[in-house]
């Protein structure tokens, strides 16, 4: 059965911190720390694409497990800050990778709902075409477009990579989807030129319709919080991921928030929470949620299969 | 059905912010009383929520205080 065997990240060694901006934005430390949940984020180098944010978390998947090269035959990569317009960040990771001619590449153009769709498209794709190993990559490089003097954003986001390595070996299983949009909403968070976000908008949506969304889903898979050990959900900010919870009803131990250090990497989130939990053998079963831009929406459950 | 004071900061309570609703004042905007940016979309988003009214965007300068709250939510429901 095709699932994850593995996932590695990449992070930026630069930091910009909210504290120094307290002043320019009147903010205070209880703000930062409790309602943004984001003390530092992370900002790539300058003349890094997505693409090198990519072939960085794969060179750190390579420090973890051994990978033939020549043996991956597909890559996925999620991002809506694509190297270039044309061609597709995939096939330029393909190229700075040297994988095999033999190798399905093409991008998913989604934010933070990305990572849940991209898991459901690598592992049909590669289903249906009897592909064998895969490579589904995160990267979403926002501080290409955020105006600095916007208070609704230039706190929030962080650049990062991650990617998850698919094969029929794997630990963590997909069990079952669930997926939803918006798009008369469109508008609310949107980049013509720079990121704008409606940030009311934008909380009104993730407070009211992904609880529903999640409750709902657990109600299709017979399963209730009981049966939950993790809600992995996309790291909007902490005020987001903590009012989802509350309407949940569900306790704090079981819903990480782990974005302090380096910011909302969009559809980077969750792999990343995901890449710690893969090791912890307590989690057994859980529910992973995207939420964002479109408006779109996505949750899976997902199943330890292996120890 | 008439909205108090009192079904408020009921509200504001349930928003959990920062504070004793018992020590706000009714006339000073909740953001100048410790409300941040995001307790207040909450606190609207809760108030649309159990009086069953929309706060459109372009009515938040009528919802600034306690007591506009009040009355901007009794001529609502009229």
């Amino acid at each position: 059965m095709l699932s994850i065997k593995e996932i590695a990240s990449y992070l930026p060694e630069t930091k910009v911190s909210n504290y120094a901006k307290k002043e320019k934005f009147v903010l205070d430390d209880n703000f930062i720390e409790n309602k943004l949940g984001v003390k530092n984020h992370t900002l790539k180098m300058k003349d890094d694409k997505a693409s090198d944010l990519c072939v960085k978390a794969y060179t750190n998947l390579l420090d973890k497990i051994s990978i033939e090269k020549e043996n991956i035959d597909c890559c996925i990569v999620v991002t809506q800050n694509p190297d270039f317009n044309i061609p597709h960040t995939s096939a330029i990771v393909h190229g700075k990778l040297g994988l095999s001619q033999n190798c399905a590449c093409f991008d998913i153009s989604l934010g933070c709902s990305g990572y849940v769709y991209g898991l459901s498209n690598i592992i049909s794709f590669m289903k249906n075409n009897n592909l064998r190993n895969g490579l589904l990559f995160t990267a979403d490089p926002y501080s290409e477009i955020i105006d600095s003097e916007d208070k609704n954003t230039a706190l929030l986001f962080g650049d990062g990579a991650t990617v998850t390595f698919i094969n029929d070996n794997g630990v963590l299983s997909p069990q079952e989807f669930s997926f939803g949009t918006n798009g008369s909403a469109y508008k609310e968070l949107i980049c013509e030129d720079k990121l704008y976000m409606n940030g009311r908008a934008v909380f009104n949506f993730t407070a009211t319709t992904i609880p529903q969304h999640i409750q709902e889903l657990l109600a299709k898979c017979r399963l209730d919080d009981s049966d939950i050990d993790k809600y992995i959900l996309h790291q909007g900010s902490k005020y987001i991921v903590d009012t989802i919870r509350k309407r949940l009803k569900v306790s704090e131990d079981k819903v990480p928030f782990e974005i302090y250090e380096y910011g909302n990497t969009v559809s980077s989130t969750i792999p990343m929470i995901l890449e710690n939990e893969i090791r912890n053998v307590e989690t057994k079963r859980m529910i992973i949620s995207g939420f964002g831009v479109g408006l779109s929406w996505a949750s899976a459950i997902i199943e330890r299969i292996k120890i | 059905m008439n909205i108090t004071v009192e079904n408020i900061k009921e509200v504001i309570m349930e928003a959990d912010v920062l504070g004793d609703t018992d020590e706000m004042k009714n006339d000073i905007p909740l953001t100048d009383q410790g409300v941040d940016s995001l307790d207040i979309v909450n606190v609207y988003l809760l108030l649309e929520e159990k009086f069953d009214i929309k706060i459109p965007d372009e009515d938040l300068n009528l919802v600034q205080t306690i007591d506009s709250i009040v009355e901007y939510i009794n001529k609502k429901l009229g």
